[in-house]
C-alpha cells in the first residue's frame, strides 16, 4: 500500500482533471454540474489538447440530431456496427457503454454548455455500404462555428490546429468540391471567419468545452506538469505537480481524472506498447505517456488492441510551436487521382483511398525474409496531381519545396532517384493507368468505399473519384514516414464503465479515472472510425464526472438488462 | 489584386522622418521573426523570416526590392515570397504639413498567383487595411518617440514595429488563414522561441 501524503496541500478540489482536451474538460464540467468542485491542470501553455488538433468529427450512432433530420439510426445499430468490426478484440459491454452513453453525453453538453453541433451531410461510415449497420450519413457530427472572441483572455490560450483548415466546416468544404479541390473553395467565408476568429472543426469543439469551463469559473492551470499521484493506501487522493520548477500538491477529494491522450511522443513506449518503430507524430511533444506512468504508480492495468501505424511527411521549414518539426498526415493525399503509393519493389500494396487498408498493410512482416515488404514506401504522383491538388501545405500548382521529395522527367529516373525498382514501378503505373481507363481497380478496389471517395478523392473525377492515371511529366515521389495515430494508440489504461481505472486484480482503483485516448480502447477493439475519439472523450468525461460526483449513470445496466447481456 | 491605403500625420519634420525610413537594414532589424536579412545591393534584399502562428512556425523567405528610393517624399517597393506564389508592391509617400509635421501615405498591394490566387487574395482582403493602419500608427509612434527621446532609441527600436513589422503581422495572419493555427506568436517571442 502506497502512502505518499504531502505535508500540506496547495490547492484543493473535489475532482481534478489532468489534461484539457475534451475528456478532461468534460469531466470537470460534469462534476461541477453535479454539485462538486473541479479544477483542470494542463501541462502545456494552451488548453484544448489533441481535441483542438483534430478535424472535430464526433461520431455518435443514434444521436438526436440525425433523428431530427429524418435519418433512421439507433444506438443498437451503432453497437452492432462496432461489435462486429472490433473483431472480438473489444469488450461487448464496453462497446455498449459507449453506444448508449454517446447520445446522452452529446445531449447533455448541448443542454448544459450550449454546445452546438450538426450532422455532417453525406459523410458515410467507414464501412458503408459493406456493413449492414452502416449509414450513408447521420453519425458524423461537427460543431457550428464558435466565436472565439468570447473566450476573453483565454481566446489565445485555447489551442488551434496546424493540421486543419479550421475556418471552414465540413459542409463548406464538401459543397465546394471536397478536400481535394481547394482550388474551388469559397475563400470569402474563410476570410470572414478568420477576421472574426470563428473556429470550426477541432479548434471549435475544444473552444466550446473551454467556454463551458469558464462559464462555471472552474480554474484551469496551465504550465502544470503532474509528476505523480498522491495515494493514501488504496485510494488516490491528489497529485504532486511542478510549475516553474517548484513542487505543489493538489488535493482531490473525490477523484483524479487522467485525460492526457496517449504516448506517441515517447519512442520507447511506441515501440514496446504499440509496435511502432520510431514513428513521427503530428501531436504536441507533451503527449508522451504520462497517463501510463501516473496510473501505473497506483497499480492500474493496461490493455492493448490491434492498431495501425500511419504515414506522414514533413514540409521543410515547418515546425510546431514547441520548436519540433511539424509532421503532416498523408491520409487525405494518398488516394487522390494521379497518385499511387508503392513499396521498394515499386508495387502498390493497398487501397490508397482507404487508410485502414494502407496502414494495415504497412507493418506486415514477411516471415520468409523477416522484412517489412511495404516499408519504406513512397507516394508517387504526376504533374496533373501537382496542378490540381494540395499535398499537405504545398498548394496546387506549387513545386515541392527543396528536400521534400524527388522530381524527374521520367518514371525510370524517378525510381532511380528514390531507390525503387524501376521496372516494378513502371509496370505498376502501366497497370494502374489501365485500371483508371476502366474506372475499376480489381487488385485493391480503390474508389469503392464512399468514405474514401469523399475524404480522399476528387468528386469531379469520373467515373471513379480515386482513380486517375499517372501520365504527365514531371513525376514526383515523397518518402512517407511511419507516423503514430495522432493521439489514438493501441495501449491505454483499462477502465470500468464509470471510467474508473482498473487494477491488475480487476478491481477499480478508488479515486482514479481515465478518459479519452488515455483509456484502453476496449470500446472499439480492432476498429477505429474517425470521430470515435472525440465522442469517447466527451462520453468518458461525462461518465467520470458523474461518478466522481456521486451520481453515476445507471443507463448501461438498464440496457444490459434489456438486451439480456 | 488586393490593395489598401492609409494616411497619417507624424509630428516631426519630413527630413527626420526620412532619416528613419531610408535605412532598410534598420527596418530589417525591426521585422518580427526576421532571422536573417541579406542586403544584396541598394535595391534588393532577401529576408528569412520565422513566421509563428500558434501551432505552426514557418520559415518564409521574402525577396524585397526597393523600386525607387526617392526621399524624402517617396519610396516604392515590391516583394515576392520565394516559395509561395504571392507577390506584392506598395509605396510610401511623405509630404510636408508645416515645419514639424509630415503626412505619410502607405499603399500596399498583394497579388496571388497560380491556380490558388483566389485563396491568397481572399485571405489578404480583410488583413491589408489592418496592415496599412497598423503601419501608419506604429511608424508615427516610433518616429515621434525617437525624436523625443534619443536616449530611449534602442528600446523604441526593439519594441515598436515599422512597415515591415506590420507586414510581418500580415504574413502571420495570412499563414494562419491558409494553413491553420492560432496566435501565440507573442507567447513564442516572450519565451524566446522567436525573436
Amino acid at each position: 500500500m502506497l502512502r505518499n501524503l504531502p505535508p500540506k496541500w496547495d490547492l484543493e478540489a473535489d475532482v481534478v482533471s489532468i489534461g484539457s482536451g475534451g475528456g478532461g474538460l468534460c469531466a470537470a464540467i460534469t462534476a461541477h454540474d453535479h454539485g462538486v468542485s473541479a479544477l483542470v491542470l494542463e501541462r502545456s501553455d494552451q488548453v484544448g489538447g489533441v481535441t483542438a488538433y483534430s478535424m472535430g468529427e464526433v461520431w455518435i450512432p443514434g444521436n438526436h440530431l440525425a433523428a431530427t433530420s429524418d435519418i433512421k439510426d439507433s444506438a443498437d445499430s451503432g453497437f452492432r456496427y462496432i461489435k462486429r468490426l472490433s473483431m472480438g478484440y473489444g469488450d461487448d459491454v464496453s462497446i455498449l457503454n459507449q453506444a448508449v452513453h454517446g447520445p446522452v453525453a452529446l445531449k447533455y453538453f448541448e443542454d448544459k454548455i450550449g454546445l452546438k453541433m450538426c450532422v455532417i451531410r453525406n459523410l458515410p461510415d467507414y464501412y458503408y455500404p459493406h456493413h449492414s449497420d452502416s449509414l450513408a450519413e447521420g453519425r458524423y457530427l461537427e460543431v457550428l462555428p464558435f466565436p472565439a472572441e468570447i473566450l476573453g483572455d483565454w481566446q489565445h490560450k485555447t489551442r488551434v490546429s496546424p493540421h486543419v483548415p479550421y475556418a471552414l466546416t465540413h459542409e463548406d468544404i464538401f459543397d465546394n468540391g471536397g478536400l481535394a479541390n481547394m482550388i474551388n473553395w469559397d475563400y470569402s467565408i474563410m476570410s470572414e471567419r478568420l477576421a472574426k476568429d470563428e473556429r470550426c472543426a477541432g479548434p471549435g469543439l475544444a473552444a466550446y468545452f473551454v467556454k463551458g469551463v469558464l462559464d462555471r469559473s472552474i480554474p484551469m492551470h496551465t504550465g502544470v506538469h503532474v509528476q505523480e499521484l498522491v495515494v493514501d493506501g488504496a485510494r488516490v487522493v491528489g497529485v504532486r505537480a511542478t510549475r516553474g520548477g517548484k513542487d505543489f500538491y493538489v488535493k482531490a477529494n473525490r477523484g483524479v481524472v487522467i485525460a492526457v491522450s496517449s504516448y506517441e511522443r515517447n519512442a520507447g513506449y511506441a515501440k514496446t506498447l504499440g509496435h511502432q518503430l520510431n514513428p513521427v507524430s503530428m501531436v504536441m511533444p507533451s503527449i508522451d505517456g504520462a497517463h501510463l506512468r501516473l496510473a501505473g504508480q497506483a497499480g492500474a492495468r493496461i490493455a492493448r488492441v490491434p492498431d495501425v501505424t500511419m504515414l506522414g511527411f514533413h514540409v521543410p521549414g515547418e515546425e510546431q510551436e514547441e520548436g519540433v518539426p511539424l509532421w503532416r498526415g498523408a491520409l487525405p493525399f494518398l488516394g487522390l487521382p494521379h497518385s499511387i503509393t508503392v513499396n521498394r519493389a515499386g508495387k502498390r500494396f493497398s487501397d490508397e483511398a482507404f487508410y485502414r487498408s494502407v496502414y494495415s498493410a504497412l507493418d506486415i512482416i514477411d516471415g520468409g525474409t523477416q522484412t517489412h515488404p511495404n516499408f519504406p514506401c513512397w507516394a508517387i504522383f504526376d504533374s496533373q496531381a501537382r496542378e490540381k491538388y494540395p499535398f499537405g501545405s504545398v498548394m496546387p500548382g506549387q513545386d515541392l519545396p527543396e528536400g521534400m521529395g524527388a522530381k524527374a522527367d521520367s518514371v525510370a529516373e524517378l525510381a532511380r532517384k528514390i531507390g525503387v525498382d524501376a521496372r516494378g514501378l513502371a509496370a505498376t503505373i502501366t497497370t494502374f493507368n489501365g485500371y483508371c481507363e476502366k474506372g475499376e481497380d480489381p487488385e485493391f478496389h480503390r474508389g469503392t468505399r464512399p468514405w474514401g471517395a469523399t475524404m480522399c478523392g476528387d468528386a469531379s473525377q469520373k467515373p471513379n473519384a480515386n482513380l486517375g492515371p499517372l501520365l504527365k511529366a514531371p513525376f514526383y515521389a515523397v518518402e512517407l514516414h511511419r507516423m503514430a495515430g495522432g493521439g489514438i494508440a493501441a495501449t491505454g489504461v483499462l477502465a470500468d464503465h464509470h471510467c474508473r481505472a482498473i487494477g491488475w486484480d480487476d478491481k477499480p482503483i478508488e479515486g482514479l479515472y481515465v478518459a479519452g485516448n488515455s483509456m484502453a480502447r476496449m470500446d472499439n477493439g480492432a476498429i477505429m472510425q474517425s470521430g470515435i475519439t472525440n465522442a469517447r472523450g466527451m462520453t468518458h468525461g461525462y461518465l467520470a464526472g458523474r461518478h466522481a460526483a456521486g451520481n453515476p449513470s445507471n443507463l448501461l445496466q438498464k440496457e444490459m438488462d434489456r438486451l439480456g447481456l | 489584386m488586393i490593395e489598401a491605403e492609409k494616411s497619417i500625420v507624424i509630428d516631426d519634420a519630413i527630413d527626420s522622418v526620412w532619416d528613419y525610413v531610408q535605412d532598410i537594414r534598420k527596418w530589417a532589424n525591426l521585422f518580427p521573426g526576421c532571422r536573417e536579412c541579406t542586403v544584396i545591393d541598394e535595391h534588393n534584399s532577401r529576408w528569412s523570416i520565422k513566421v509563428g502562428a500558434g501551432g505552426l512556425v514557418k520559415t518564409v523567405n521574402v525577396l524585397v526590392h526597393v523600386d525607387q528610393w526617392d526621399g524624402p517624399e517617396r519610396v516604392s517597393f515590391s516583394y515576392k515570397l520565394e516559395t509561395e506564389p504571392v507577390v506584392g508592391s506598395g509605396f510610401y509617400i511623405a509630404s510636408r504639413k508645416g515645419t514639424h509635421a509630415t503626412e505619410i501615405t502607405l499603399k500596399v498591394c498583394v497579388e496571388g498567383g497560380g491556380s490558388m490566387a483566389p485563396m491568397w487574395e481572399a485571405m489578404s482582403k480583410p488583413l491589408l487595411p489592418q496592415l496599412a493602419k497598423t503601419f501608419a500608427g506604429k511608424l508615427k509612434a516610433e518616429i515621434e518617440a525617437c525624436a523625443g527621446a534619443s536616449a530611449s532609441q534602442v528600446a523604441v527600436v526593439t519594441e515598436t514595429p515599422s512597415v515591415f513589422a506590420a507586414m510581418g503581422r500580415w504574413l502571420r495572419n495570412l499563414w494562419r488563414a491558409v494553413f491553420g493555427s492560432s496566435k501565440p506568436v507573442d507567447d513564442l517571442i516572450k519565451e524566446g522561441r522567436l525573436p
